[in-house]
């Protein structure tokens, strides 16, 4: 185990290296810099360069690189230029909060709506519930969670006046948001779970379970869901990292200070130190998830075990 | 027991001996299937049609393509025909589902934006299932070091926020289909990647598969014969949500301003206009709605049927 | 085995939750008691802001926003009046020499920053020479280098402190000697780079300067009591301000709120005074007393580029130039409040002897579909009979890209002509008109002072550059040179209404579109909240509160 958990940490952080690298060059394609301005246009081209200088980004590219990486070695993720002089990880630590907390809301309801559904569904195969369940879980992922925001904003914040219409000051203004983000995984989630347990239930062991005369619940909980839960897990990362890009639209509607509506800015801004902190720090955040779930396949099916080699 | 006998001997009555005759035993008929041999896709198509929610939602989607390549020339306007006279009218006989801001058509633009919404969308999906079908059954099949390659470029690649990479293309290319279709395919396949190949993984083991290759079974015919239809459920599944977040993505390049260019629309295009004006101009946003809704019911109900239909192990 | 797999989920779910729970509480804490304060009778003004706050640094900063909050808590020698007119604030006045070249500023009595020191004249002579020092300058430093005799010499490096016309005699008294005759320079002593800075208090920060509410020094009539780039700020009354009296609001909250839709949900419940329409909501609020528009000093155009087919042919951006309606544009498409335009300066910038430049020189361009037909004619027989494919260069924000929708389909409706459009983020479209990658494009430019020269020193064309679609026309260039050194204010102006009328009526080198402007809901109890057209907007030190 020892072997394996350091195998993999070589290996993410070759992953993160080139990540990182590719980034960084992909990034310094985008035309402009991020003092692009109507107010700058008119500077002859040496003045640009000497205003360009000041910050560094007048050398090549790949000096600019190994520069970047040798303080990015040091822990030094550098300054924003569009935030000027902020330093990138305490932007980014700033605005983790809202976006963590929505995000994980989200997906501990989604999961936990979207599992029970999928059993419902699964287990009243072709009744009203399983149909009830899958129209439900199809209007999820039909509906552009930007206007289930509007609306929620619109009718229950504003018009019902139960919940705050916008703003990050309480727990209560993360209910609305973490409402409109979760349509979306509960859909996603109860699907493969309607799915998966239907193949499980007509699965030998199952029969054997039942045979032994164990009820349906007891089969369902100790045999069924651990090998239906496969399938989720395997789509939990991804789903994971899309809620945290995918809040930007549910942030900036509700006007929450979050991670997503950093990303779009700052590339729009061509914020180069604050494009790669967020980059690097969603490629850590994701292959650490990827890595959990790989954990994960091994402690929920025994068939599977991880080794070092892969 | 004697009541039995009785039931017997009436029946004897009415069917005496001399109505049946011997025939002798036909050697090579008795091994025949009467049954005319089906293939697999008729088998399917067979049970298929016994799913009424499946077909309707076939009709349904039927309707929507016919109408999304017919609907245009329904009536005199064209997509991109302005009328500043006539911005923001309801809907009424003129123009059927009302206009937007630029006095344009709303039933034109609707099945116009359709169209490019299933085409964009269609054409990722069949890429994203081609190459993620592929690379994942590569990688699980082979396993070891080859896996943990294919493994490690996944996650290179997951871990590029997309959105870099979409920005970038759109800044190389012209932006507009063929780019957002691109950007689309480039990050969209590794899910499905992903998800075919823990499945194959899970198969590798099953005793069938075992069995086959014992019977000397090539690699191919292990992967086409036994792999892939039991794997059909989770690709139609992940197809049917490809759809719509091609939809979806398409639509949040909208909202975020690098969506298809002017004065083309798509239903992320039109879903986003009536989105800002939704407060009071409501139908700007509900007949696009109603039509993503539709279509993303239809093509899960169908995805639903087709797994019933063809995945092997839903037979009954 | 299995009650060890429960125990691990139960064990995970715990921590996550932990986790994401200290980072609630942090935020938790801004908390607003914007009800409380209602209650204590306290004057409480809520507003929005656009976006996220870039840089409260004075020295560095370019966007409005910074410089909308800016102008609230920090005070130059002058101020705009509601009519945009500059009268004394820091200065108490001012001595003008006869050849209009040195300014000799008197500062007022009892001007104090927010730690209780007193302001003085080397406070501007400090903050002025920072804004110019190649180390610290930023990209606003040529609206001082530019008027400021050795001013540019010393911002390229090539002088020294005392080359610069900037002198502080005593600490209430300061001179400045400026390049050319510049009627509009107290006006520019409001603007944000010209704000004072106390050296022992930058010192005292360095590089922590302006990063939180506590980093910066205040003059102006409030301080920041809060400072988020993400949230936004709050302010209350600054009690060292010298004209406190008149000061009516005690505290203002301004948050980020980034859709339009959300800002108008806040209003109606209460929770802001006041708030930018978008233009699809106007037509719902147009009748009510709680609606207006104001209109800026920024000109949107098509900037056509000469050095590109087929726009090097005049008739040909003639034809372009007259085959649209701004009017529809304005009305029907944007309706937001803009302006159709049919010059280049906006409408009540000014002039000469209080009368508006647009007043004096009237419009330029008149739309004209069949004369624009008659030139494309003209122009096609000499380009040799075909047009190459066009594309229209834009940015992707809603509103460019309704407009370029707008030309779009006007051209082919006018001309028929085949336009397609080419959408790029800002800064996209700013590094392909620099890099010459462009045929005709939507821009526009947002006057940094009030007077003409602010937009018409842009296409001198010395070099020709292509941002400025490669203008080049000496008779332009000498016209826009002899006004600047032109001592007789008439003169000027009629050099520089010739200037506009070449620049687009003899070259047709631009096509007009409109005047930026926005549709709003305000409070009606809420009075006097002046907007400027240009420079550091927004100003609530005249807000008064109608009970």
């Amino acid at each position: 185990m020892k072997k394996f958990i350091l195998v993999r940490v070589v290996n993410i952080l070759i992953t993160l290296l080139i990540i990182a690298t590719l980034t960084f060059f992909l990034m310094k394609t985008l035309p402009g810099s991020p003092f692009d301005e109507e107010k700058l246009a008119d500077l002859t081209e040496e003045a640009r360069m000497e205003f360009l200088a000041r910050y560094g980004l007048d050398e090549p590219v790949h000096v600019q690189y190994f520069k970047y990486m040798a303080n990015l070695a040091k822990g030094d993720l550098g300054l924003s230029y569009y935030y000027k002089e902020q330093p990138v990880s305490s932007i980014i630590l700033e605005r983790i909060g809202p976006s963590a907390l929505i995000g994980f809301q989200a997906v501990v309801l989604g999961l936990s709506i979207g599992i029970i559904l999928g059993m419902i569904a699964a287990f009243r195969h072709n009744t009203v519930w399983d149909y009830f369940t899958m129209i439900i879980a199809v209007l999820g992922v039909s509906i552009p969670n930007f206007v289930l925001a509007a609306f929620l904003q619109f009718y229950v914040g504003l018009k019902m006046g139960i919940l705050p219409v916008a703003y990050w000051e309480s727990y209560d203004h993360s209910i609305l948001p973490t409402i409109a983000l979760t349509v979306g995984v509960i859909a996603q989630i109860a699907r493969f779970m309607r799915n998966e347990m239907l193949e499980v239930l007509q699965q030998d062991y199952i029969m054997t379970a039942q045979a032994k005369g164990l009820g349906d619940w007891v089969v369902m909980i100790r045999h069924a869901i651990r090998n239906a839960l496969i399938p989720i897990v395997t789509i939990l990362g991804p789903i994971v990292v899309s809620l945290m890009t995918g809040s930007l639209v549910i942030e900036s509607i509700f006007s929450i200070p979050g991670i997503g509506s950093l990303f779009v800015d700052s590339i729009k801004m061509n914020d180069y130190t604050t494009i790669m902190g967020l980059t690097l720090f969603y490629s850590a955040f994701f292959i650490l998830a990827i890595l959990i779930v790989d954990i994960l396949y091994g402690i929920i099916d025994p068939r599977i075990r991880v080794h070092g080699k892969g | 027991m004697k009541e039995q006998t009785k039931q017997l001997e009436e029946q004897h009555e009415i069917f005496p001996d001399e109505m049946f005759e011997i025939v002798g035993r036909k050697e090579d008929e008795s091994e025949k299937i009467n049954k005319p041999v089906l293939s697999n896709w008729q088998d399917g198509w067979l049970r298929l049609k016994q799913n009424k929610a499946a077909i309707v939602s076939l009709f349904v989607i039927f309707i929507i393509v016919f109408l999304s390549f017919v609907g245009p020339y329904f009536n005199e306007y064209s997509y991109d025909q302005t009328d500043y006279d006539n911005v923001y009218s309801e809907p009424s006989k003129e123009h059927w589902l009302g206009t937007d801001k630029f006095g344009r058509d709303q039933w034109t633009r609707l099945w116009e934006g359709t169209r490019i919404s299933l085409y964009i969308a269609v054409l990722a999906a069949v890429l994203d299932i081609m190459i993620g079908i592929t690379y994942g059954a590569i990688s699980a099949w082979k396993g070891g070091r080859v896996d943990n390659i294919m493994q490690r470029i996944i996650e290179v690649l997951v871990g590029i926020p997309n959105l870099i990479i979409i920005i970038l293309l759109i800044m190389w290319m012209s932006p507009g289909i063929m780019t957002i279709m691109l950007a689309m395919v480039i990050t969209g396949w590794v899910n499905m990647a992903r998800l075919v190949r823990g499945q194959v993984f899970k198969l590798k083991t099953q005793e069938y598969v075992l069995a086959s290759r014992a019977l000397g079974a090539s690699t191919s015919r292990i992967i086409l014969g036994h792999m892939l239809p039991n794997t059909f459920g989770i690709i139609i599944i992940n197809l049917m949500f490809t759809i719509p977040s091609a939809i979806f993505t398409e639509a949040f390049l909208s909202f975020i301003g690098l969506g298809l260019q002017e004065p083309l629309a798509s239903l992320g295009v039109l879903i986003n206009d009536g989105y800002h004006a939704m407060r009071n101009q409501f139908y700007l946003l509900a007949y696009p709605a109603i039509v993503i809704v539709a279509l993303m019911v239809s093509f899960n109900l169908l995805a639903d049927g087709l797994r019933d239909a063809f995945d092997p192990r839903m037979r009954k | 085995m299995k009650r060890n797999f429960w125990k691990k989920w139960g064990i995970l779910f715990v921590l996550v939750l932990l986790l994401s729970a200290c980072g609630f509480s942090k935020s938790s804490e801004s908390s607003s008691s914007q009800s409380e304060s209602d209650r204590s009778g306290k004057k409480v003004l809520n507003l929005s802001l656009e976006n996220d706050i870039p840089d409260l640094n004075q020295v560095t900063t370019t966007d409005g926003i910074s410089f909308d909050i800016l102008n609230n808590v920090m005070e130059g020698l002058y101020r705009l009046d509601a009519d945009n007119n500059p009268q004394p604030a820091m200065a108490e006045s001012v001595d003008i020499s006869d050849d209009k070249l040195t300014y000799t500023f008197h500062l007022r009595d009892g001007i104090k920053w927010s730690n209780g020191e007193e302001v003085t004249a080397h406070d501007f002579v400090f903050s002025w020479l920072r804004a110019l020092h190649p180390d610290t300058a930023g990209s606003y430093s040529f609206i001082i280098s530019d008027y400021i005799k050795g001013a540019e010499a010393y911002a390229n490096g090539e002088a020294t402190e005392e080359e610069v016309g900037i002198k502080a005699l005593n600490d209430k008294t300061l001179i400045v000697e400026l390049n050319d005759p510049t009627p509009f320079f107290l006006g520019l002593t409001a603007f944000a780079t010209y704000f004072p800075l106390n050296e022992d208090f930058i010192n005292e920060v360095g590089d922590q300067f302006a990063l939180d509410h506590e980093s910066i020094l205040y003059n102006g009539p409030f301080v920041l009591t809060e400072y988020d780039q993400a949230v936004g700020v709050k302010m209350e009354k600054n009690e060292h301000y010298w004209d406190i009296e008149n000061v009516e609001v005690d505290e203002i909250s301004m948050r980020v709120i980034k859709e339009k839709s959300t800002e108008l949900n806040l209003y109606e419940s209460g929770e802001l005074d006041r708030i930018t329409l978008s233009s699809n909501d106007v037509d719902e609020f147009r009748d009510s007393e709680e609606y207006g528009t104001v209109t800026e000093f920024t000109s949107w155009y098509l900037q056509f580029n000469l050095g590109k087919e087929p726009f090097d042919n005049f008739n040909i951006r003639k034809a372009f130039q007259l085959a649209y309606d701004p009017k529809l544009l304005a009305t029907n498409v944007l309706n937001n409040g803009s302006e159709p335009a049919y010059s280049l300066l906006p409408p009540g910038m000014h002039g000469v002897d209080g009368q508006p430049f647009r007043d004096l020189a009237g419009e330029v361009i008149e739309p004209d579909f069949e004369k624009a037909k008659e030139y494309l004619e003209k122009g096609l027989e000499e380009i040799g009979g075909e047009l190459p494919p066009i594309e229209l260069l834009t940015a992707d924000d809603t509103v460019a890209k309704d407009t370029a929708t707008f030309v779009q389909s006007q051209l082919k409706e006018n001309l028929g002509v085949d336009v397609s459009i080419v959408t790029k983020p800002y800064s996209g479209r700013l590094d392909s008109m620099r890099e010459d990658d462009y045929q005709f494009v939507i821009s526009k430019w947002g006057a940094d002072y009030n007077d003409a020269m602010t937009y018409l020193a842009l296409w001198v064309g010395e070099p020709a550059i292509p941002f400025r679609g490669n203008y080049h026309n000496p008779e332009y260039m000498n016209l826009v040179y002899k006004a600047q050194e032109e001592k007789d204010e008439h003169k000027r102006i009629e050099m520089l209404m010739e200037a506009e009328r070449i620049l687009l009526e003899e070259d047709a080198v631009l096509g007009p579109l409109y005047y930026e402007g926005s549709a709003y809901l305000q409070k009606s109890y809420i009075k006097n909240l002046v907007l400027h057209p240009y420079g550091a907007r927004l100003d609530l030190k005249y807000v008064t509160f109608d009970e």
